[in-house]
């Protein structure tokens, strides 16, 4: 039981985190994101649609899909999310609304989108892409410990993917030349203006990246959790990873600790609903553990937390 | 260019009202494109918009039905639109974002269609007591929000957020588990005594329906209107929401102000829950977030958060999404296509800041030409 609570918590926790990731990309740079839950569902949407083209010129066994859905997604999460730096950026709106905007779009495109495309490309009302999960595998030895091999047991390859992008991340936030001039730019925008830097191309390669990041997220939800891409990928995991990196202060490595607490309350609630044997109702009663541990440690930490400074803010050069 | 610009922008005090009907023309242009791409005629469409809103006559109509029957039907479905959108404007104007409306909705529903939509009590008592009943649970949780964002500076938009989803499985799991219809896989439709919408009414050889809330809708805008603009509550809402620290600097209570203006959306949320679920429906869906929960951000951003600008944005957004329905069952188009010109709106909407400082540097530019083409001459 443990095991099954580990490898399917794994499973939830490192889409969120690098979803988490690309949040705070963006606010650490000055940006509110609240877009991310539109993000997450647009990338899956065009890297979904990828894979069915693919997948009906190619035959079943074949892995190419998999890998290019994840690439498209990646690419439709960028060009999604300058949706929000347009409105951001350019147009100067409010950050909070322009995110709440875009996922409202974003859930707007995508179904009729979703469903349109299914009626000319493959002449059948439905409104999903239908994936299936993706092939797992386990790392040969280090799966036959006890306890501890759960780790190593049944992996998705995107958990991979996601921690190598997660690393290299990390490094460019926080060593990198570029990760300094952006963390300047949410807390004293100004300041990093005087210094040469041009504050809006950070802010706008921030935004992408937090696109990017996103659409990761959600093509792994589109390849595990649902197992298709339908409207209903839109149930506030974004929102979620938002509260993750609050509750990790925006820093990245606290805030795997607060996704890992989201992924195992999750699938530990599972497990046990499915270990008494419960009516299958009570798994909605269960689905709300994340959600309210969510708040109650936000409770708990919000009032110790640090927000970039700058976060929200307009950016107006003019302004002293 | 520039001058068809400010033309249309304009200043002056109908500027908001002239970016938001730019942004109804552009979402309704955008449709109008989508609609042209997919092959089907946009004017035949956005009339059947209007024939669905019982604004314009169908080609036929069933038995004693006509016009004034789809009308009934609009403004049945208008109610809680408007209710939802001054609960969001009231946040709106203490510096709140409450996105929280349709968990309060679903809340406000499901409480009174358990205290009061099985019960035998008559038509009297029971309507009355469900919109109360209402009202409480959104205030409540409206309150709940308020407090947790003062007392322990947690965001409002996500805290409202889990609470949607808390809410919402929570109802799901208690109508799966004792309320569900297992013809229609939703919650029991409630007693008429307490719905409040009088459904097929026989009147003039016609049937339809009346919505009994709508006059209290009309009324809770003039009122919300008043307390705004009138009452020192509402100037102490407004100055939280303008800025915090002068606020506090001349002595408005910040977190008063915050619980009382999250309290009073609640409560407004709570009529729209109330009217939508036990008006015009009379169950509960498991498993959805009402979507005009957050339709009701755009309806309030387009009528510029102003109470009276609500009840006109509600009115033109409603036909949008209740036209909507006889639209793609006329056209064969997919009914996603009123979400959508409803985003394109609701971008241009957001953008109104932007076109207001944009339209007045324009203007700026064009009379410094002007008076250098004056002196030039």
């Amino acid at each position: 039981m443990i095991e099954t609570i580990i490898i399917d918590g794994l499973a939830f926790t490192l889409p969120m985190f690098i979803m988490a990731i690309g949040g705070i990309f963006s606010e650490k740079s000055g940006i509110t994101n609240l877009a991310l839950e539109g993000m997450q569902g647009f990338g899956a949407f065009f890297g979904a649609l990828a894979a069915v083209l693919l997948m009906q010129n190619m035959d079943a066994a074949s892995q190419i899909p998999y890998y290019v859905s994840f690439a498209a997604a990646m690419i439709g999460g960028i060009l999604f999310s300058f949706v929000h730096i347009a409105l951001c950026i350019k147009f100067k709106a409010n950050q909070v609304i322009s995110g709440v905007v875009v996922n409202i779009l974003a859930a707007a495109l995508t179904s009729f989108l979703t469903k349109r495309l299914n009626e000319s490309l493959f002449s059948q009302p439905s409104n999903k892409f239908v994936l299936g999960t993706s092939a797992r595998f386990s790392v040969p030895v280090l799966f036959d410990i006890p306890v501890v091999g759960a780790i190593f047991t049944n992996i998705y390859p995107f958990e991979i993917m996601i921690i190598i992008i997660a690393v290299i991340m990390w490094y460019v936030m926080y060593r990198t030349p570029f990760g300094m001039h952006l963390r300047a730019c949410g807390d004293n925008p100004h300041a990093a203006d005087a210094a040469g830097i041009n504050v809006n191309r950070v802010r706008t390669i921030a935004i992408m990246i937090s696109g990017g990041l996103s659409a990761i997220a959600g093509m792994s939800f589109a390849y595990s959790i649902s197992a298709n891409f339908s409207p209903d990928i839109y149930l506030g995991y974004g929102y979620l990873s938002i509260a993750a990196f609050i509750f990790g202060n925006w820093s990245i490595l606290p805030t795997l600790g607060a996704c890992l607490i989201f992924g195992f309350a999750r699938s530990g609630g599972q497990a046990l609903i499915q270990q008494l044997g419960m009516p299958s109702a009570f798994n909605d009663l269960v689905r709300i553990l994340p959600y309210v541990l969510t708040l109650f440690l936000l409770i708990f930490f919000s009032r110790h937390n640090n927000a970039p400074r700058a976060l929200g803010e307009i950016y107006d050069k003019g302004k002293r | 260019m520039k001058k068809v610009i400010v033309k249309l922008i304009g200043g002056g005090k109908l500027q908001m009202v002239r970016i938001s009907l730019l942004a109804i023309t552009a979402g309704l242009i955008f449709g109008a494109i989508v609609l042209l791409l997919i092959g089907k005629n946009p004017l035949a469409a956005y009339g059947n918009l209007l024939q669905g809103s019982g604004l314009l006559p169908k080609h036929s109509y069933a038995g004693r039905q006509n016009m004034f029957t789809d009308f009934m039907s609009f403004l049945d479905a208008l109610t809680p639109m408007i209710f939802a959108s001054l609960a969001v404007s009231v946040a709106m104007k203490a510096g709140l974002f409450n996105i929280g409306v349709s968990g309060m909705m679903l809340a406000a529903g499901f409480s009174a269609a358990i205290t009061v939509g099985y019960s035998d009590l008559p038509a009297v008592i029971a309507k009355p007591l469900a919109i109360i009943i209402g009202m409480l649970a959104g205030a409540l949780i409206g309150a709940l929000t308020g407090w947790l964002k003062y007392r322990f500076n947690i965001n409002e938009v996500v805290s409202s957020i889990m609470l949607n989803y808390i809410l919402m499985y929570v109802i799901t799991f208690f109508i799966n588990t004792y309320y569900v219809n297992a013809v229609s896989r939703q919650s029991n439709p409630i007693n008429d005594e307490a719905r409040l919408t009088l459904t097929n009414v026989q009147a003039f050889d016609l049937k339809f329906n009346i919505p009994l809330a709508f006059p209290l809708a009309i009324i809770s805008a003039v009122l919300i209107w008043f307390i705004m603009n009138r009452t020192t509550i509402g100037f102490e809402i407004k100055a939280v929401g303008l800025s915090r620290n002068a606020a506090r600097y001349v002595g408005i209570g910040i977190s008063k102000n915050i619980v009382l203006s999250m309290t009073i959306s609640g409560a407004l949320a709570g009529l729209a829950g109330i009217t939508y679920f036990c008006g015009f429906y009379a169950s509960i869906q498991p498993g959805v977030v009402p979507g005009m929960g957050f339709n009701a951000i755009a309806v309030a951003l387009l009528g510029s958060c102003d109470p009276i600008g609500c009840i006109f944005s509600s009115f033109l957004i409603t036909i949008i999404s209740k036209g909507a329905i006889y639209m793609s069952s006329q056209q064969g188009v997919e009914i996603e296509i009123a979400d959508l010109v409803m985003a394109i709106i609701l971008i241009f909407a957001a953008c109104a800041e932007f076109l207001k400082m944009y339209s007045e540097r324009l203007s700026t530019e064009l009379d410094d030409a002007k008076k250098k083409e004056v002196r030039s001459s």
